[in-house]
């Protein structure tokens, strides 16, 4: 299996799995967003959402940054530049929900 | 090593159709949605402050423009969801014909209002 085909299957798969937690985060963002401090700490807290939530950033990254580097694949042509813009997305896409996961898994309620 | 790839036509060169509308509307709210749970990491981020610093966040979030933002991020998300769909059904092999691609186009742009307000409704438990 070439590394286009991973690709795609990661890609899909991904998609697969963000439908219903998109579904579920958007339904819970639109009940507690206009809320108290504790109800905001306490939905990102207690569990399912806490696990839930987790899922969906890594899934959310693993998939914007498969398809992102699709867009850089389409419109940009010196392969550096692609090369670079691919490392720091990739790297964005790792620290920003690795940082996020720990923060929630602090959180007090 | 050189590449020689073409690369996709500029978008002023099309001719608009409804499955050019969803396709680039699809990766815009792609885009709009992954900026979006950064936005949401940081605000997530920012509780570590504390309840007293959360103050200002809160009157945000309740004013005009933070209602605003959030149904359209209500929107943003709902529109990725079922060109999602669409787009997963379509590498089933189904849904290619040119009248097809034009109803499940239609069908993700009218939906994604409805599913909208549908989403609101039931987040705010009004139904």
């Amino acid at each position: 299996m070439n590394n286009a085909t991973k690709k795609w299957l990661f890609l899909k798969a991904s998609s697969v799995v963000l439908i219903p937690l998109m579904t579920w985060f958007i339904l819970n963002l639109i009940s507690v967003f206009d809320k108290d401090y504790v109800d905001i700490v306490s939905f990102f807290s207690n569990q399912p959402s806490k696990f839930l939530f987790s899922l969906l950033l890594v899934f959310a990254y693993l998939f914007s940054a498969l398809s992102i580097s699709e867009v850089f694949e389409d419109y940009i042509q010196d392969e550096k530049i692609k090369n670079a813009a691919n490392k720091v997305l990739n790297i964005f896409a790792i620290i920003t929900p690795l940082i996020t996961i720990i923060i929630i898994f602090n959180l007090d309620t | 090593m050189e590449n020689n790839n073409p690369l996709s036509p500029h978008i002023q060169i099309y001719r608009w159709h409804i499955s050019s509308l969803v396709s680039i509307s699809h990766r815009i709210t792609g885009i709009i949605n992954i900026a979006a749970i950064t936005i949401i990491c940081f605000w997530i981020a920012s509780l570590l402050l504390g309840e007293n610093n959360y103050e200002l966040t809160k009157i945000f979030l309740n004013s005009i423009v933070g209602k605003f933002i959030i149904l359209g991020l209500t929107w943003s998300f709902s529109f990725q969801i079922l060109s999602e769909i669409r787009h997963l059904i379509m590498d089933l092999g189904y849904g290619f014909e040119l009248r097809a691609t034009k109803i499940t186009g239609l069908i993700v742009i009218i939906g994604s209002f409805v599913m909208t307000i549908l989403i609101y409704l039931i987040g705010k438990q009004f139904i």
